[in-house]
């Protein structure tokens, strides 16, 4: 790794002025959560920055509580709060089960004992040009290598300059879930709603979310389910664990005996952002989920998907995947 | 070549720099270079309190040390290892506030105020260092093979045991998920885990003598598991009992397992000298480049950097790593090798050549110096492709071309005919062709390849991880024109290798210049990209096959044309091996191994034979089917019973492999007509079959008894994983007919042991086993002439036998029996049943036997589905390196492997032993890809059988099987 100055801030404001003074001084920040992904990247040189802020230093970060915002019920999940106390939370799995879920499903135990909620949703990409250092898109370069070359992981769906997917799990269920997300920077608190976060190359190749510089995700803020809410997290790995998702789907239920009163589903693994499927959750809006329908919203799913020359096989997969999602979800 | 749209030049200066992977340099120097002068005085250090082990401690850290450098380096805690430094593997796994982390990817700063538990801190009770009871478990269940894994796979079980104190195997397997194992002993590790916590009711202990019964046959679960599921049984070939002994066949923990389960154990990389200093190597970035300029001043004026070496300064050959077909680079050799790998080469011809080489007080200014080293590069057309590479218009990576010349220095392919294979055809009623493909697989052994040289003088000492010291010494001697008495080659841990840790690697020689240029010992440690992409993996090949079969089944002729991909440097074979295990009068075999621009191609585990199973057994499958018969039947037709159809067995057992893993697989009750399953949930079966080399050979053993009654047994073995020192141990008592408690086993030390032959083509216990039990007859001989030493008297016994085999050639025979389920929607495979039958002779330690074959087949199934090395061909660089990129299996992927061994003794090899090491990988691959054909009906032919090739065989229009669910 390149030499930097660590700073372990205890609170947010701290936080916040170790970054502006850093970029004050001319020196490059960056700011990491649990910081596994952070490290690796800096230890292959993909990062170099001068000061890295530890943000799981600060206590009071990791909280998960009740809390209303604009005068809803809701639970508020602290940024830092870890995959494992947040796949083991009893209100969050009862609850919002998609999220314990698909925190559950990242990496290893490791890992989830040291990663943050904050960190997994703002994760960079892992299309293996960028972390091999090819000058693309996401690193101050001009082109997207996998639109000509190996992109069997890569977007069927919003691809366009670039074709990455985006890693994280627990994205897809915050944007099921309706989440909110607030940010924390030199220009104060802002929240945004988690569909709104996250950006297509299409609008800013270089980013994959709206966060500006110096500014971190400090919590998530869900509104409380419904009553007879059921939701899960189905994710698809080319091993049995420890590595992204191939295509992964967040669905939020809301039934009324065996009435599917209205649907969220997103899916991961697909497009370079969690990538919302309006068509299927008006197909289902109100109905019965026999097998029959939920083959059609498997169909509906992948309607439109563009795929690239070695990506076409994700098509049947989602279709497959979205079908049998619904059907278990259903049946459980 | 075709024309290409942009110039590679132009490619990667329109996109700025192509690389920025650890150890390869852009072009130009960076802002990061300029700054790293000020940052090698001036490194960021912050004083912090954390608890180790129990322990309060106040430590001055640099702000980059990440926590497992501060246990390692600079507290002494060596247990901890680095695997990958990428948080890809577990091996650093300890416990923070309790909880498992990995500790290279938590900086050291992070845990100010906090606790952090190693597993120095395991043993019950410091002074008499009692084991914890998950150490004895791991000890008792052989979990740690080479050991590397063990220390993080301890600290997760303890994690878990501290929270459930009576795990399930599921239990255990999810919470060691983030633990690799590369020697696959996940079976061990999680029997180890359920029974430190004592789930089951019945008592497990081991067998007193994994011995048969009067009956020849142990019960149907042989010696149960207490995961509950049925693991290994040890049959005896009637009517020929194998006669028990006294100690060897009896199950016996590793005579250092508890150095393995106490993180007491030095592999190189724990090693540290007075004085040391820490090297990197930068590699090249393009895969086939002129080196124009290389200029190191920044990087010399570093301070803290001490020697820089390039290709400039530095003429050292590497004799081993690229010498016409994996011959010894002997002075015969040398005069008719064309084509020479130095340490550093220039032009350089893959991504990763290695450039230059720094060594500095520490590894991140050594780093950093890497940053400083600008080098000014010609790129030059490459190819990836083998058979693209023998086109006329093809780049010449050498100047004859990309046909690799063989010992020899003839350039032709391997070619083996027998009979005539016109005539052959012409007999048959069917011929049918096909082609199979395989990929490049990396060992991915879980020590990442180290080096540490120190010179006295003109005597170098280098401490390496080798699974042959003895090969290792000869070739440092060689390629430094130094005499073999001035090397001393130390390894007394290693973990793993399975065939890329032999001879000598150029780490070695990049040390050993270093040491000598810097006047100081040098450590020089690879990362885990540079070691995936820098030493070997297998040679992927392309396998054109074309079969003549009778109407009844019997085989009339094959042909085999085959590609091998070798990388720029020829180190090893080529070769493609397996036809040889069907009977059939009229062979043509023509194997080119090929010259390509692609990270080298080099031994692993069975060499030339998964790949060439995977084509020939795959092929022979399709055959049957084609003819409708049972693959059984069809192998039981047309298995070798005489090698090359013509020369006797010393003893063949390969009909009753068969017939006992049908009957233990329930095959015929379970196999059908493939893809015949409806629905998207498929399962299906597969069988394969091997016959593999046992032959005799060459090595050395000296035992020194003195008057306390200790044998001291000198063998050159450095115990690579398999457990060559209990092996070894177990021989030396069962010969001399005393205890094991009696024997000190000396090894993994060129001055202090004599030549072995090399833990390499399953050969050590063969070889250096038959070594041992002469120097045991010589040494009872002594004592009966003699009588026993008193006082301060020895006496030394030697022997270096190099029995030969005539007119009889000797085979390990096996066949493995695996169901899978295939879901067809989903594209995903899953082994769900595996049996395993070998003969491996006499099995000297059914514990370590039993952890060798499942980790060999375990092994099997990851090529199988998952393992490939990647390129983005416009770049030739490759995109995959590393644990998670090769998706190496983890403790969920691992089935349980049901083991039987029929036990024979044809009285050759220490007490009838004969190879094992190599034997469950080489059928593994075949009998996966079977057993998914078997499921789908559709043919895979290429492997890694991934998710996506599955889907698009599949959805292809004219599939066989619809995809239950699917119009």
């Amino acid at each position: 790794m390149k030499a930097f100055t660590n700073a372990n801030p205890k609170t947010v404001a701290q936080a916040l002025t170790f970054i502006a003074d850093a970029q004050k001084n001319g020196k490059s920040v960056a700011v990491a959560g649990g910081g596994s992904d952070m490290l690796g990247m800096m230890k292959e040189r993909l990062l170099t920055p001068d000061v890295l802020v530890h943000l799981r230093s600060i206590p009071g970060l990791d909280q998960v509580k009740q809390e209303k915002l604009g005068g809803v019920t809701g639970i508020a999940i602290g940024g830092q709060t870890t995959l494992d106390a947040l796949s083991h939370h009893d209100l969050v799995r009862r609850q919002f089960a998609v999220l314990a879920e698909a925190a559950g499903t990242v990496a290893t135990p490791q890992i989830r004992n040291v990663a943050t909620l904050a960190g997994n949703v703002c994760q960079r990409p892992w299309c293996w040009y960028y972390r091999n250092g090819f000058k693309c898109l996401k690193n101050g370069g001009n082109r997207c290598f996998s639109v000509d070359g190996e992109n069997e992981f890569h977007a069927i769906f919003g691809g366009g300059p670039s074709y990455i997917v985006h890693p994280s799990d627990t994205s897809p269920a915050l944007v099921a879930l309706d989440a909110r997300f607030t940010l924390n920077g030199a220009s104060g608190r802002r929240v945004v709603p988690a569909a709104e976060f996250f950006t297509l190359p299409s609008v800013n190749a270089a980013r994959e979310n709206v966060l500006k510089d110096g500014e971190v995700l400090e919590s998530v803020w869900i509104p409380a389910p419904g009553r007879a809410v059921k939701s899960t997290y189905h994710k698809i790995m080319d091993r049995e664990a420890w590595t992204h998702a191939v295509v992964s789907a967040a669905v939020v239920l809301e039934m009324e005996n065996d009435v599917c009163r209205s649907a969220r589903i997103v899916l991961g693994g697909v497009a370079p952002i969690p990538w919302r499927l309006p068509d299927v959750e008006k197909l289902v809006a109100g109905q019965r989920v026999t097998p029959a329908l939920a083959a059609q919203a498997g169909e509906a799913a992948v309607a439109g998907a563009r795929p690239l020359a070695k990506n076409g096989y994700k098509i049947p997969l989602t279709r497959a995947m979205v079908t049998r999602t619904l059907q278990t979800l259903v049946n459980a | 070549m075709r024309k290409r749209r942009i110039s590679r030049r132009k490619f990667l200066e329109g996109t700025g720099t192509a690389l920025a992977a650890v150890g390869v340099v852009a072009t130009r120097p960076t802002i990061a270079a300029q700054r790293a002068g000020a940052a090698a005085s001036g490194a960021a250090r912050t004083a912090i309190r954390v608890t180790v082990n129990g322990v309060a401690r106040q430590v001055d850290v640099d702000d980059r040390w990440t926590l497992a450098e501060l246990l390692r380096d600079h507290l002494e805690l060596t247990g901890t290892k680095i695997g990958c430094d990428r948080g890809e593997c577990g091996a650093c796994t300890v416990l923070l506030d309790g909880k498992p982390v990995y500790s290279c990817s938590q900086l050291a700063v992070w845990v100010d105020g906090r606790s952090v538990e190693t597993v120095e801190g395991l043993v019950k009770n410091v002074q008499n260092e009692k084991l914890s009871a998950v150490q004895q478990a791991f000890v008792d269940r052989d979990a740690p093979q080479c050991g590397f894994c063990t220390s993080g796979q301890l600290m997760a079980a303890k994690a878990l045991l501290s929270s459930n104190a009576h795990p399930t195997a599921e239990d255990a397997r999810a919470a060691m998920t983030g633990n690799l194992c590369r020697c696959s002993n996940y079976n061990h590790y999680v029997d180890a885990v359920v029974a430190a916590g004592g789930r089951s009711a019945e008592s497990l202990a081991l067998p007193a003598t994994g011995r048969l019964p009067a009956t020849g046959r142990l019960p149907a679960t042989g010696r149960a598991s207490l995961s509950g599921e049925p693991s290994l049984a040890i049959e005896s070939l009637a009517p020929q009992r194998v006669t028990a002994l006294n100690v060897v066949g009896h199950a016996t923990p590793r005579i250092d397992a508890v150095e393995r389960v106490t993180g007491k154990a030095k592999y190189t990389g724990d090693i540290r000298l007075p004085g040391m200093l820490y090297a990197r190597v930068l590699r090249s970035p393009h895969p086939h480049a002129r080196i124009i300029r290389i200029d190191t001043s920044k990087a010399r004026a570093l301070p803290g950097v001490k020697a820089i070496v390039t290709h400039e300064n530095c003429k050292v050959v590497w004799g081993a790593g690229g010498i016409s077909g994996g011959q010894q680079y002997n002075d015969e050799v040398k005069k008719i090798t064309k084509h020479r790998r130095y340490a550093f080469n220039n032009p350089v011809r893959f991504v990763g050549d290695p450039v230059a080489a720094v060594a500095a007080v520490d590894r991140h200014t050594a780093e950093d110096a890497l940053q400083l080293i600008d080098v000014e590069y010609e790129p030059l057309a490459f190819v990836l492709d083998p058979e693209a590479a023998l086109k006329p218009d093809a780049p010449k990576i050498w100047p004859e071309g990309n046909l690799s010349p063989n010992a020899r220095n003839e350039l032709m392919p391997i070619s083996q005919k027998r009979g005539d294979i016109d005539a052959g055809f012409a007999q048959a009623d069917h011929v049918f062709e096909d082609r199979f493909t395989t990929a490049f697989v990396h060992n991915a052994q879980m020590e990442p390849r180290a080096a540490l040289a120190a010179w006295q003088g003109d005597k170098l000492t280098i401490y390496t991880p080798t699974q042959g010291i003895s090969n290792c010494r000869t070739d440092m001697a060689r390629d430094l024109e130094i005499p073999p008495e001035k090397v001393d080659v130390i390894c007394h841990y290693m973990g793993g290798g399975f065939g890329n840790k032999n001879q000598n690697q150029d780490a070695d020689l990049i040390a050993t210049v270093l040491a000598k240029e810097a006047g100081a010992p040098v450590k020089l440690e690879l990362s885990r990209k540079e070691d995936f992409i820098g030493v070997h993996g297998r040679w992927p090949t392309v396998q054109y096959y074309k079969v003549g079969v009778k109407n009844d089944g019997t085989l009339t002729a094959i042909q085999l044309r085959g590609y091998s991909g070798m990388g720029p440097y020829r180190k090893n074979s080529g070769s493609i091996g397996g036809i040889e295990i069907y009977q059939c009068p009229n062979h043509d075999v023509t194997v080119h191994p090929v010259y390509t621009n692609r990270t080298v191609s080099g031994n692993f585990r069975g060499p030339e034979f998964p790949q060439g199973f995977f084509g020939i057994e795959s092929m022979m499958d399709e055959v049957a089917s084609k003819l409708k018969l049972d693959p059984v039947e069809f192998i039981q037709k047309n298995m070798t019973r005489k090698f090359r159809d013509e020369t006797p067995y010393t003893n063949y057992t390969l009909d009753e492999c068969i017939r006992r893993g049908v009957e233990a697989f329930d095959w015929k009750k379970k196999w059908h007509p493939p893809g015949a399953e409806g629905g998207p949930i498929k399962h299906g079966c597969g069988v394969s079959f091997m016959a593999f080399r046992s032959g005799l050979g060459r090595s050395s053993a000296v035992i020194r008894l003195d008057s306390k009654g200790r044998y001291a047994v000198h063998v050159g073995v450095t115990d690579v994983g398999a457990g060559a020192k209990t092996t070894m141990a177990l021989i030396a008592a069962e010969a001399l007919d005393v205890p094991l408690s009696k024997i000190d086993l000396v090894w993994g030390d060129t001055d202090r042991c004599p030549f072995s032959v090399g833990e390499s083509g399953s050969r050590t216990t063969i070889m250096t086993g038959q070594a041992v039990v002469e120097a045991a007859k010589d040494l009872k001989k002594q004592i009966a002439e003699k009588g026993l030493p008193k006082g301060d008297e020895v006496l030394i016994a030697s022997a270096s036998p190099n029995p030969q085999l005539q007119g009889k050639v000797r085979n390990a025979f096996g066949a493995h029996f695996v169901e899978v389920e295939v879901d067809a929607q989903l594209g995903g495979v899953r082994v769900v049943r595996y049996v395993c039958v070998h003969d491996c002779g006499r099995i000297i330690n059914p514990l370590t036997a039993d952890s060798q074959i499942k980790g060999g087949a375990t092994m099997g199934i990851g090529m199988a589905l998952h393992e490939d090395l990647l390129y983005d061909r416009r770049s030739g660089v490759p995109l995959t390196p590393g644990f998670y990129g090769a998706r190496i299996l983890t403790h969920r992927d691992a089935p349980p492997i049901e083991v039987i061994f029929i036990e024979s003794d044809d009285g050759l090899g220490p007490f009838g032993a004969k190879s094992m090491g190599e034997s469950s990988k080489v059928p593994a691959v075949a009998a996966v890809a079977n057993a998914v054909f078997n499921a789908i009906g559709v043919r895979m032919r290429d492997l890694p059988i991934t998710r996506d090739k599955i889907l698009d065989a599949l959805e292809a229009p004219g599939a066989a099987i619809t995809a239950g669910g699917r119009s």
